[in-house]
């Protein structure tokens, strides 16, 4: 593959590794630093990650332990995502949560 | 500049940020705070400057609320915003 052409000063140029082009009008579920996790349809964003999901919902945490998120959720609409805070973006069908794989030490092989 | 190209029929971030002055927005940072006011303008990095401000905190007892003037608020922490939002249900 050719190398990413440089502008005059030398630098390559900024290409975004992810194509969120995909997403749109999809259902996207989205993390944040510090915690929280919402889920929406994709119908925007710009290169530095910031997104509009509309019909979005947030899923709430846990009061005492708030590293859990539970499946409370409560709805906010069309909202922008700051993609400065984003953490992780996946298909909202993408995902499932599975039994812990490393729950048992004594029969891994 | 990114050479996948963006959709121009879809809606820009900062664009739908930018239709909001004038109107009430809902902030949520990234802690438990959370923040209603009218938006009257913001910069590249998102900091806004808001009056009628509603601030909400979720402490261990339940929402605690202050009533601010006109602020500005650090970007730096925000998380999401919500045009035309009315905020936590209390």
């Amino acid at each position: 593959m050719a190398p990413p052409e440089k502008d005059d000063a030398g630098r390559k140029k900024k290409e975004s590794i992810v194509d969120l082009s995909r997403f749109i009008d999809k259902k996207v579920r989205v993390k944040f630093q510090g915690g929280r996790e919402a889920m929406g349809t994709l119908k925007g964003y710009d290169a530095l990650l910031n997104l509009v999901l509309d019909d979005a919902i947030e899923y709430l945490r846990d009061a005492p332990d708030s590293e859990r998120v539970t499946e409370d959720t409560r709805s906010l609409g069309l909202i922008v995502g700051r993609g400065t805070a984003i953490t992780i973006i996946a298909p909202a069908d993408g995902m499932e949560q599975i039994a812990n794989p490393f729950a048992n030490p004594d029969a891994e092989e | 500049m990114a050479s996948t190209s963006i959709n121009p029929s879809s809606l820009l971030p900062l664009e739908l940020i930018d239709k909001c002055i004038g109107s009430r927005i809902w902030v949520i940072m990234k802690g438990d705070r959370e923040v209603v006011g009218t938006l009257c303008g913001f910069d590249d990095y998102v900091n806004m400057v808001l009056e009628d401000v509603v601030e909400y905190e979720n402490t261990q007892e339940g929402k605690k609320v202050t009533k601010l003037d006109i602020i500005l608020l650090n970007g730096n922490h925000v998380t999401m915003l919500v045009p035309g939002g009315g905020g936590p249900e209390l």
